[in-house]
């Protein structure tokens, strides 16, 4: 039974396979094992899963300041 | 493109919507100017030979993404030695199970409810910025994007292997900044 058992190390890193589709049937068998014990590495998928899905949002603006504004006009400009 | 567009009116229409964009993408607001001034000097230098097929923000857009491409390109090069260490040990203990003051919290939200707050977009940005650049460069190709794992490998010249070292670190060090600045604040 030793080989099918994973550490908490090898489980997160096999979740980001699992979840871009590139696991092989035995990983996915032994990750499904270990996140059926494991509760930490079970919010670890969770909350990374969560983080993923935000990355895209982008709600912060940011303003390019009237300096850059000014000088990159006047490369432009110069470079006519 | 015209040419008797003004490089004035120009920078004034696009040049916080591409700076925005950059700064999401790169680690600070030098570089992301860098990279805007690149991208308009590029567009400039071409606008007598752009089509007006796609939009000019499209088309600007497209040379924004590339000269941040190249830019983590040109990144990983002087980068690859650092990117193979596997650091990922910090988080786990000889036995490589979760050490106590690394190990996931819960952190008492509804994980498919997304969160639009001010504060948490912040907070995200700031986390990103704190990621080693490779992993950064892998993050935002990935999850902000959607390249594929192997678009991502060749563009920054590394192995299959070494790509998901860098994710997996990325996600363990995301996931600790975002509950000590997020959740525990």
């Amino acid at each position: 039974m030793s080989l099918l058992n994973i550490s908490c190390k090898k489980a997160t890193y096999l979740i980001s396979k699992k979840e871009q589709g590139k696991i092989s049937l035995f990983d996915r068998l032994t990750l499904w094992l270990h996140l059926g014990i494991c509760s930490l590495c079970k919010r670890f998928e969770k909350q990374t899963g969560f983080i993923i899905k935000q990355a895209k949002h982008t709600h912060t603006e940011e303003k390019l300041s009237e300096e850059a504004k000014e000088r990159i006009s006047k490369v432009l400009d110069s470079s006519y | 493109m015209s040419p008797s567009v003004q490089a004035t009116d120009w920078v004034n229409k696009y040049g916080d919507i591409l700076y925005n964009y950059t700064l999401k993408r790169v680690s600070d607001k030098g570089l992301a100017e860098d990279l805007v001034q690149d991208t308009f000097l590029s567009a400039w230098k071409n606008r007598d030979t752009y089509k007006s097929e796609a939009s000019e923000k499209t088309w600007l857009f497209a040379i924004c993404k590339n000269k941040i491409i190249d830019h983590y390109r040109k990144k990983s090069t002087s980068n690859v030695q650092y990117a193979e260490v596997d650091t990922s040990s910090n988080f786990f203990d000889e036995t490589e199970h979760w050490k106590r003051e690394d190990q996931p919290n819960e952190w008492g939200i509804n994980y498919h409810q997304p969160v639009e707050t001010k504060e948490f977009y912040g907070i995200l940005d700031f986390c990103k910025k704190k990621l080693q650049e490779m992993q950064q460069s892998v993050f935002v190709m990935k999850y902000m994007d959607d390249l594929s794992a192997e678009e991502i490998c060749k563009v920054l010249n590394i192995s299959s292997s070494n790509y998901w070292v860098l994710i997996h670190r990325a996600k363990l060090q995301l996931r600790k900044c975002l509950e000590l600045n997020w959740i525990n604040s």
